[in-house]
């Protein structure tokens, strides 16, 4: 095949690369714009948005926790559940490697992590697999192969390119995604990931969730480039430009270019242009009054990615009504309460796990320092 | 004999004993671990080919092939980010740095993500990975080629710093390092790579990461030091004995985990101690051990602990051997210390 994956569709699926504009199949108004392919009967796209909506709802309930001092940091995903789970159907769960970014529960969901160990890892509770030791919405889930998060920005994409690399080594036909902000593109790291995975073909597939805001800078205070995808062409990867509102847009385009990297072709670039409906975090909570409109809030908050797929159920013939809507939200607020009550009563880790897992195993120094500490506490208690 | 032809010599060790110089302990170690385990793959700047600049991974790459040596993009952290990514997939990497003042654009992948990595995952996910690098000074390199940056190291939990000074160590070591199952970084002392020979054994073995070694036994001052001063601690205590004074010298060979242990009893023994490293003083990992010292042993003190470090100025180019804390000042803060 001598197809030039930098100009030429994909032969598969007719997607284009370096597009001027990001591909879409269905409109703002739930009308699709091009023909969809078969496998979105109504009964697929009603799936799909119940794990869309799952997700929201899953927010909306995490944000009253931390209204109620039960954690202390949330960040939220909502507005992004397209770019996520249609992402996440690119993904063989557990077969597959993810390196994932702080913002990417609603991905982490869609992939089979349980919502418990979520909200476990969120209330660093003793049932969290990471055992308290991170910030929310830092996660690790092993048996999905979703990497620990690390606060610091692109810090995951050398590594998401060494994955990928002992992956070609050791032969197998599995893939590593990796994904990041907008914001994570300024950074060294995000370069030297990206062209390291262009020299070496590792099969890894990066997603940018260009969701436009990096905390208060926008996409262009961010980078003075016309959009992210097209500096995938620098490191001679093919870079997909699509409307991350549009999960059939997304599941399309993220399909093609994680088949095309599973092929042995080399890494890909997907860009998906969405927008954080909520604050950076609970930390930004007031960003309408410091660093975006509410007429621009207003303006994406039209272009829903959940309420898109409604209308295009209804659109259809296949509407979902409102009373089954009311039910499924309060379904999903159930199973978070559920989960929350769950996840408390396991308490939270006890102090003398403190100093395990810095070494594989606890050497003399870290014996010391715990005895002191025991010394300590086991003092205050008597 | 050059490098390259040392190194097709190696062979999985069995037999005589034999003397080696440490680069050749190097090549030799990673061969062996190759040999022993296809998990371990090696890559860095210019280790393909052309073996290194130093040519520590010299003819490796012909008998392992590309797939297991190779040299990748020139990016420290791409290099060290892709080491923790390997071996977050199960494969153990060993990458070179080209010189330790390189790792500064590959710091945050050490000390975020290998260093972390067991940590933050609650064990889910580990980094059994080795960064060797060249470090120090005595080889007329500027101050890009010739620091001693471990300490930076040091101060980050989850890591392992080992420095070793004999061809017996650093083969020892740095086997322990790819098979241990925390992330290693391996400092080798450039200007000893040649300057150091000494025996290895004809057989596989390791040397545990985190003991010191005594070099030599005494009773009047424990002289202790790591890396490329230790031939200068000898000279030191060479000097020192022909006075008649009996020296202990002991080469931490680790700085995490080190063997507070052995130098502890060691002070309690002689009651003096010197402290020797051409790091700069300034937040000096021996300032660890002199505290270690003064609160485990202080009642053995027959002195205060004397230390002798680099300067704390970038290293200079044009005062190479200058800076470097050389048998002289290292026999004078001796001197101090036994005549307090």
């Amino acid at each position: 095949m001598t197809t030039s994956p930098l100009v030429e569709p994909f032969p598969e699926t007719g997607i284009q690369p370096f597009t001027k504009e990001p591909i879409r199949y269905v409109g703002e108004d739930g009308l699709p714009v091009q023909n969809l392919p078969a496998a979105y009967t109504p009964e697929r796209l009603r799936e799909l948005h119940a794990v869309m909506l799952r997700a929201r709802e899953f927010d909306r309930k995490l944000i009253t926790l931390l209204r109620q001092g039960r954690t202390t940091f949330y960040a939220q995903s909502s507005g992004m559940e397209a770019t996520q789970v249609g992402l996440a159907h690119s993904i063989r769960p557990g077969h597959d490697w993810v390196w994932p970014y702080y913002r990417d529960h609603t991905l982490a969901l869609a992939l089979g992590v349980p919502m418990f160990e979520l909200i476990s890892q969120v209330l660093g509770s003793n049932s969290d697999p990471s055992r308290g030791r991170q910030m929310p919405h830092h996660f690790a889930a092993r048996k999905q192969h979703f990497v620990s998060i690390s606060s610091s920005i692109a810090n995951q994409v050398p590594p998401a390119t060494g994955t990928a690399m002992a992956q070609k080594y050791l032969g197998t036909d599995e893939i590593t995604v990796c994904t990041f902000g907008d914001g994570a593109t300024s950074e060294g790291d995000w370069h030297a990931g990206m062209n390291m995975a262009g020299a070496m073909a590792a099969p890894c597939l990066f997603v940018c969730e260009n969701n436009q805001w990096a905390i208060s800078t926008n996409l262009s205070g961010q980078t003075a480039s016309e959009n992210i995808h097209i500096k995938a062409k620098a490191y001679g990867m093919p870079g997909f430009y699509v409307d991350g509102n549009d999960i059939v847009a997304v599941m399309e385009v993220g399909r093609t270019a994680a088949e095309w990297v599973r092929a042995g072709n080399g890494p890909a670039l997907v860009e998906c242009l969405t927008y954080r409906v909520g604050s950076h975090s609970n930390a930004d909570a007031d960003a309408e009054k410091h660093y975006r409109t509410r007429e621009e809030v207003q303006e994406w908050l039209g272009r829903d990615p959940v309420v898109r797929v409604e209308k295009l159920l209804e659109h259809l013939g296949h509407p979902i009504e409102s009373e089954e809507r009311a039910n499924m939200i309060s379904a999903v607020h159930r199973e978070v309460d559920e989960q929350v009550i769950r996840a408390e009563a396991t308490g939270q880790p006890d102090w003398r796990i403190m100093f395990e897992d810095v070494y594989a195993d606890l050497p003399a120094h870290l014996r010391e320092e715990a005895a002191m500490l025991r010394a300590e506490q086991e003092g205050e208690r008597k | 004999m050059t490098a390259t032809q040392e190194s097709q010599d190696v062979t999985a060790a069995s037999g005589e004993p034999r003397t080696i110089n440490l680069i050749t302990a190097v090549t030799e170690a990673l061969h062996e671990e190759m040999e022993r385990d296809s998990r371990v793959v090696l890559f860095g700047q210019d280790v393909g080919a052309r073996g290194g600049v130093f040519m520590a991974t010299a003819g490796l790459q012909a008998s392992f092939g590309k797939q297991r040596v190779f040299d990748t993009p020139l990016s420290e952290a791409a290099i060290v980010g892709a080491a923790v990514g390997m071996a977050v997939r199960g494969l153990r990497p060993v990458a070179e740095i080209q010189f330790a003042d390189y790792m500064g654009p590959g710091f945050d992948q050490i000390i975020s993500q290998a260093a972390k990595m067991r940590y933050r995952s609650g064990g889910q996910y580990t980094a059994p990975l080795v960064i060797r690098t060249p470090s120090g000074g005595g080889v007329k390199g500027g101050h890009h080629h010739s620091q001693s940056p471990e300490s930076y190291y040091t101060h980050t939990p989850g890591l392992k710093v080992v420095m070793p000074s004999t061809p017996y160590d650093a083969k020892g070591l740095l086997k322990a390092a790819i098979r241990g199952e925390d992330p290693v970084i391996f400092f080798e002392p450039k200007r000893l790579y040649r300057a150091s020979k000494g025996e290895v054994p004809g057989h596989d073995y390791t040397v545990k990461i985190g003991e010191a070694a005594i070099r030599r036994e005494g009773t009047d001052l424990s002289l202790i030091g790591y890396g490329g001063v230790m031939p200068d601690l000898e000279r030191a205590a060479d000097a020192l004995e022909a006075e008649g004074v009996s020296v202990e010298v002991i080469d931490l060979r680790s700085l995490v985990p080190w063997d507070k242990a052995l130098v502890v009893d060691s002070v309690q023994k002689t009651g003096r101690a010197v402290l020797v490293s051409e790091a700069p003083r300034i937040s000096n990992f021996m300032g660890e051990v002199a505290y270690s010292i003064q609160e485990a042993a202080f009642d053995s003190l027959l002195a205060p602990v004397g230390q002798v470090a680099g300067f704390d100025i970038p290293y200079p180019y044009v005062q190479d051997k200058i800076y470097l804390p050389g048998p002289n000042r290292i026999t004078a803060a001796c001197v101090q210390a036994l005549n307090y």
